[in-house]
């Protein structure tokens, strides 16, 4: 049996069948299973189930061996290092994707069967949902780009009609709509992006494209082709600007597609991110590159937890954490170091287990009681004590606390941004490093509020006979939180076993072309091999920089504004909210007028300007969103103009 | 006379763009990335040409009698169908969702259509 799985005849395949038999099941419900639950349901397992087995099963290859799979549909191999058909090509790095993405999927089945069992038509769900998968799985498989883009397009339909499933609600379609139209453009995109890159190349094999642009250099068409893939990919990943989209679709998506939104359809977006400057482009040596993506990414996280603080619905809150977690990754990845890019994928990993976690414990909290309105939920921990703790499992991790595994890779991705400032003396890494450091303390603030709405707190009267959840929706949640734990503790066996040959993957583009084509066209690619484990555990600095810090607040504190304390007494006498009169109204008081929702309402106070400009800024006009991609997109392009060329 | 087809398709993808950002009736929201879509198709139908080229059908006796023979890119065009049949289901997918969100709201105003905000 082992034999098979070294046998490259019979693991070539492994691949293909895998998006294929998803594409297949997808349509085999669609006839067979519309009526009968159980046949649905063996088919869904039996897909996602099956893909993920294959995917598993590539790992002795090329994790193991270090073998790179390359697969030519139909058999049309390159003439003369010439690529003809369309090729499968799983290095590492797409392996990496592919096990998150397979993985991903079949937890996801498994919750699906239980938590959607009260809705109707089903049998399009998982048509749907198998569809979804598939172009997922396929999109960071295959080696051809346009492949990929036709993947993009079937990805956004299937993410599209599964956010308006649950079409009783406006706000779904609504969500639905304006993920389209956004998606839509960011497909425009990249299509663009590919025709300008055909027309220097004549190809459309990434490895083939990435031996010539390595021999030829850039030049402005070049250019052009990849400022618009990037913001292109940019919308699917969806990084500030291009992120509005995702906080309304996470939003109104059933639990568990918000999981796979969350967990893997944003993560194909980094995937396509990381092939495009690493792989294609080799653009990593370049310091503007390097500048932008570390720059959208401290942006993105910013936003991102900002706007989290001021939500009030327990997935939409969710989802703008899941937008900052990105913003992490992406910064990481924008480095070019392979710290970094270890730091990076390692949390993406992560945040794919913690943050598809925490959405299983919102579908189980709107199971029980119908809601996710943060104010009106309350003390559940009575009465949910399992799914309380694994929300708080996955609240910590995504806090950074240790040993939690979002403690191991955010201590890496602030390590690697700092020592890329050390490195390069840019002051812009010293302060993504800080924002990094803010952000992930808004991050604990924020699920300190929304434990303390849901879980604890009072129980509100209409909640008192609410149930814990059945097993089958709490065993993928168990499983994701044994993960969550494992992977934070043998953080070092992760980066050994898994994170090393990715990232050799990622930065070995000489092995990517000839694994493909054959070693002449790879003579051209230039190839940067890193050996080194993370070794980079010195404190100094970063005592040295705790103190600038505390430093610069003891200043702020001790020579600032006097009269902060005298303002806000004069401001609370002015205010008629209840709020304020529970502390300095000096009336006794039964109980606290702030709400578990609005822990954090002192806060949101004195950046009241901030708060409003933000929220003012996500208007929920579909217009107003199409203009940021526009201008978001005309900015990525004009800077790589300006410092690249 | 090839120019003249970049120069229309990026006017085509700059309207369309326009379109997209300013007009409030949705209907004209879902035309907006139609116009893109077309836009991008000429571009891409544009790139394969290659003038006084033929259809791309040889047969071997062309290449044994060394005729030079003269085609133009048959992989532009195979691309630009595959986007033209995307392109439609984008737009039949968008229409159907106006439809079902002009029941919900009563209205196809961009403006009105925004309950999640914020």
């Amino acid at each position: 049996m082992m034999e098979m799985f070294n046998n490259y005849e019979v693991v070539k395949h492994f691949p293909v069948i895998a998006v294929m038999g998803l594409f297949l099941f997808a349509f085999l419900i669609e006839i067979f299973g519309a009526k009968c639950k159980i046949i649905r349901n063996t088919l869904t397992l039996i897909a996602t189930g099956g893909a993920f087995a294959l995917i598993l099963g590539l790992i002795p290859m090329v994790f193991g061996e270090g073998n790179v799979i390359s697969y030519w549909m139909g058999d049309w191999k390159p003439v003369a290092g010439y690529a003809i058909g369309i090729g499968y090509e799983v290095d590492a790095l797409s392996l990496f994707f592919g096990l998150l993405v397979s993985g991903t999927f079949f937890l996801s089945s498994i919750y699906s069967i239980k938590y959607m069992s009260r809705d109707h038509h089903l049998g399009h769900y998982y048509t749907l949902f198998l569809m979804l998968s598939g172009s997922v799985l396929g999109l960071v498989l295959t080696g051809d780009i346009f492949n990929m883009f036709v993947m993009i397009e079937i990805m956004t339909f299937a993410s599209v009609a599964l956010t308006a499933f649950r079409n009783k609600k406006g706000i779904a379609l609504e969500a639905g709509f304006k993920y389209l139209i956004l998606g839509s453009i960011g497909s425009s995109l990249v299509l663009a992006g590919i025709a300008v890159l055909y027309m220097q190349c004549h190809t459309l094999n990434m490895a083939q494209i990435s031996s010539i642009i390595g021999g030829a250099g850039l030049n402005p068409s070049l250019v052009f082709a990849f400022a618009l893939m990037f913001a292109g990919f940019g919308v699917k990943s969806y990084i500030v600007p291009f992120h509005t989209p995702a906080a309304d679709a996470y939003m109104a998506a059933p639990s568990s597609i918000s999981m796979v939104f969350s967990g893997m359809v944003n993560k194909a977006g980094v995937y396509a991110l990381i092939r495009l400057t690493y792989t294609i482009f080799n653009a990593m040596d370049i310091p503007a590159v390097n500048i932008l993506l570390v720059t959208l990414g401290a942006i993105t996280m910013f936003i991102g937890v900002t706007m989290a603080l001021a939500q009030h619905d327990f997935k939409r809150l969710l989802a703008f954490h899941s937008i900052s977690q990105i913003g992490y990754v992406i910064t990481a990845i924008g480095l070019g170091t392979a710290l970094g890019l270890s730091s990076g994928l390692f949390h993406a990993m992560n945040h794919t287990m913690f943050k598809g976690l925490l959405f299983l414990c919102a579908g189980a909290v709107f199971y029980a009681t119908g809601t996710t309105d943060l104010d009106k939920l309350g003390g559940l921990s009575k009465r949910m004590p399992k799914t309380t703790i694994c929300f708080l499992i996955g609240a910590f991790s995504i806090s950074g606390l240790p040993p939690f595994n979002g403690f191991a890779s955010k201590w890496m991705i602030y390590q690697s941004v700092y020592a890329k400032g050390v490195e390069s003396g840019n002051f812009a890494y010293i302060f993504a490093t800080i924002v990094a450091l803010v952000v992930s303390v808004m991050t604990l603030a924020s699920f300190i509020k929304v434990t303390q709405a849901v879980f604890f707190g009072q129980l509100p009267d209409k909640l008192k006979d609410t149930k814990e959840v059945p097993f089958a929706m709490r065993l993928p949640m168990w499983i994701m939180s044994g993960l969550c734990i494992l992977s934070g503790v043998f953080y070092r066996f992760v980066d050994v076993n898994v994170l090393y040959p990715v990232r050799n993957a990622a930065f070995g583009v000489k092995n990517y072309i000839s694994s493909m084509l054959g070693g002449e066209a790879a003579a051209a690619a230039s190839n940067v091999s890193s050996e080194e484990f993370f070794t980079l555990w010195d404190p100094k600095l970063w005592l040295i920089l705790f103190a600038i810090v505390l430093l610069a607040v003891c200043i702020v504190v001790l020579l600032g504004d006097k009269t902060l304390g005298a303002v806000r007494k004069n401001k609370a006498s002015e205010e008629s909210d209840g709020k304020y009169a529970t502390f300095f109204g000096g009336e006794k008081s039964t109980h606290s007028h702030v709400a578990g929702s609005d822990l954090f309402w002192g806060f949101k106070k004195d950046f009241k300007g901030y708060f409003k400009f933000m929220q003012g800024m996500h208007s929920g006009s579909v217009n107003d969103y199409a203009l940021y991609v526009v201008v978001g997109t005309a900015l990525i392009v004009a800077t790589m103009f300006i410092f690249v060329l | 006379m090839i120019i003249v087809n970049y120069i229309v398709s990026v006017a085509l993808i700059a309207l369309g763009l326009f379109a997209v950002c300013t007009k409030k009736n949705l209907i004209k929201i879902v035309l907006g990335l139609g116009i893109i879509d077309y836009g991008i198709n000429l571009m891409i139908v544009s790139i394969g040409y290659v003038p006084g080229g033929t259809a791309p059908v040889y047969t071997l006796s062309d290449f044994a009698n060394f005729v030079s023979v003269s085609f133009v890119d048959p992989v532009p065009q195979a691309l630009t169908l595959t986007s033209i049949v995307i392109g439609a289901c984008v737009d039949a997918l968008a229409l159907s969702l106006v439809i079902m969100i002009y029941r919900k709201y009563k209205t196809v105003n961009a403006d009105e259509v925004r309950r999640i905000r914020g």
